[in-house]
């Protein structure tokens, strides 16, 4: 092996420029690769992560259908009593806790509302929560600024804003005084207690938390509930135990991959676009590689001619082209790195107001060393597949045709 | 003793037979000019004895032994240890020094580095290329870049030196050069298969075979013998 990396070496080193060249081309595959994928997964993972600690990992919810296309409901007119809520939820809670691989459960009650402040309103999602219940079924405490929860406990008229509520209505304090109008039309005098900062805009934008109870009597539907809430020890389980829990449950259970499934699947396209292009920057390296070994071999007929003749079998042949492609690919792959990490590390350095999906200060970048790893592996099968042709044609030689030609 | 034999090798390019049925038996320590005119098959008859090209028809015996032209493994292998080669080009690899071109075989056998790199410095000395080991081939002459092909042909002590028209690129004063390595060479027991078609070159060897339209016409020994 040594008299092919003896050869293969010299002949790279000997055609410095486009020895450069091709290894600038495949660094900077790497470099796209290692850049867009840490930016594109860090993106997608902090918000799959937001949304698992904000959201419930599973959550129960009355059926649509139930009330929307039930024979009761097209024969008489009217909608199933249990359209916006769920019946014996007290003993749906016990069941699930009972489950062992189930960490907290807890009720909720959903509606839409308005906010007024001043001259400005908002409409608005309220969540009616149990202070003491929902820590153990979500972490949305995390996400509080002044982490004042139990607040609402204390104080039943308190509100938690979203902090763009907070932003349209012009509230930048705790302590402000608010009107809540409920879809019935009745009225609460509210107070802001804190604010919720997910970085997730749409909720950011439209959530308002406040004590369950105080829902309940402001929409009056007293020990009413639709929604339960579930945290379970593995998320990834949610679809599988979902499906479980559906089984001995009337209501419709979903886990938050099924309530997120078109942003997952948004991702899945937002992945898929941006592999193609990475993909496209190798294959242009590739084909520089190409380009650079089959010019090699095209121009080194009589040096392989002469190779052969002094002993060098066509493997060895083969082997020196292949190893000058390995080489570039390695030397690309290292010097890819090395600028992926660099630019890594400036657009983690910048500072500024990312609003869109999410809301971040800056880039938030995934910096696993696995995509350094895959990196380097997709340079290498690049490499290797762009030098096997050439290096093929170069192995496949008749010395004896090339000596007959000068 | 025998060291290669071609026993009715005949070669065939497409359509048009260049070897029509050789024999010859070249002997250790013969030096053999191999004359003709251009086109009379002599250059495709030294690619098969230096196992480079395999006949169409016929047998190949080197050292005693029949070649399996179907083994490339082994064929590369008796390139490597026992034939060198000289042609009429240097053949020489840019890529490398003078010093390197002349180690490259023995690299390719698997000699130690430092080893190989103390064997070429003594070839290069005694071909008269001392202080030139680290030069390019494009700071050289023409009979030095042969010198330099001789010194690589003989890095691994092969038993059988193939030259094709070794002189055909050089002046008289290079040409006699080399045909006194050739002989120097041959008087330190290597056999030298020698194709030219300068017959006063042939007339230095041991034995002149002459090769026309593809058949041996006459064989016959010189007063060098």
């Amino acid at each position: 092996m040594r008299h092919v990396l003896f050869v293969a070496f010299r002949m790279l080193l000997h055609r410095k420029r486009q020895t450069l060249v091709s290894i600038l081309g495949v660094s900077m595959g790497v470099s796209a690769f290692v850049v867009m994928s840490s930016l594109m997964l860090g993106f997608q993972n902090y918000f799959i992560q937001q949304v698992i600690d904000l959201e419930p990992h599973i959550r129960i919810k009355p059926r649509t259908e139930n009330a929307e296309s039930s024979p009761y409901v097209l024969l008489l007119g009217e909608k199933m009593e249990e359209k916006d809520r769920i019946l014996g939820w007290q003993e749906v809670i016990e069941s699930l806790e009972a489950h062992p691989e189930v960490l907290g459960v807890a009720p909720r009650l959903v509606s839409k509302g308005i906010l007024k402040y001043g001259v400005r309103d908002k409409p608005v999602t309220l969540l009616g929560i149990d202070p003491q219940r929902e820590p153990k079924a979500s972490i949305v405490e995390k996400f509080l600024k002044n982490r004042n929860l139990q607040r609402l406990e204390t104080n039943r008229t308190g509100v938690i804003l979203g902090v763009l509520v907070a932003k349209s209505l012009g509230i930048e304090q705790t302590g402000k005084k608010l009107l809540l109008v409920a879809p019935n039309g009745q009225t609460l005098l509210v107070t802001v207690e804190d604010f919720f900062d997910s970085g997730i805009t749409n909720l950011d934008d439209s959530r308002v938390y406040l004590n369950i109870k105080t829902l309940q009597s402001l929409l009056e539907k007293q020990g009413e509930v639709n929604e339960i809430i579930v945290k379970i020890r593995d998320v990834n389980r949610a679809e599988r135990l979902s499906r479980l829990f559906q089984e001995g449950i009337a209501y419709e259970v979903e886990s938050w991959q099924k309530a997120y499934k078109n942003f997952l699947s948004i991702f899945k396209i937002q992945n898929t676009i941006t592999y193609m292009i990475v993909f496209a920057i190798l294959t242009v390296s590739a084909f520089g590689i190409f380009n650079i070994i089959m010019m090699t071999v095209l121009e080194k007929k009589k040096d392989i001619a002469i190779l052969m003749a002094m002993g060098f079998t066509r493997n060895d042949v083969l082997l020196v082209f292949m190893t000058e492609g390995l080489v570039v690919g390695t030397l690309g792959a290292v010097l890819g790195s090395v600028v992926g990490f660099g630019l890594q590390e400036y657009l983690e350095s910048i500072k500024l107001d990312v609003e869109g999906l999410i809301r971040t200060q800056g880039f938030v970048l995934d910096r696993d060393t696995l995509l350094y790893v895959y990196a380097f592996f997709f340079s290498l099968f690049f490499s290797l597949l762009a030098s096997l042709y050439p290096s093929y044609r170069a192995s496949r030689l008749n010395p004896v045709d090339i000596f007959r030609s000068q | 003793m025998n060291l290669l034999e071609l026993r009715g090798v005949r070669k065939s390019i497409g359509q048009e037979e260049i070897l029509k049925g050789i024999d010859l038996l070249v002997k250790r320590g013969e030096f053999v000019a191999v004359v003709g005119a251009s086109g009379s098959g002599k250059s495709s008859m030294l690619y098969i004895m230096g196992l480079l090209d395999k006949p169409t028809y016929g047998e190949v015996f080197f050292e005693g032994d029949r070649v399996d032209f179907s083994k490339e493994k082994k064929l590369s292998e008796l390139r490597n240890r026992r034939i060198g080669f000289v042609f009429q080009f240097h053949y020489l690899l840019p890529e490398f020094t003078l010093l390197e071109n002349v180690m490259l075989p023995a690299v390719k056998l698997g000699v130690r580095r430092e080893q190989a790199k103390e064997r070429a410095y003594e070839l290069l000395k005694s071909l008269g290329l001392a202080g030139k080991e680290h030069r390019r081939i494009y700071q050289i002459s023409g009979g030095e870049m042969q010198r330099v092909a001789i010194a690589r042909a003989l890095i691994n002590n092969p038993s059988l030196l193939l030259a094709d028209e070794p002189t055909g690129n050089l002046d008289s004063r290079n040409t006699y050069v080399v045909m006194e390595i050739f002989k120097e060479i041959n008087r330190g027991g290597t056999t030298i298969l020698m194709v030219t078609h300068e017959p006063h070159l042939a007339l230095q060897a041991h034995r002149v075979v002459e090769v026309r339209d593809g058949l041996i016409l006459s064989d016959h020994p010189t007063q060098r013998a």
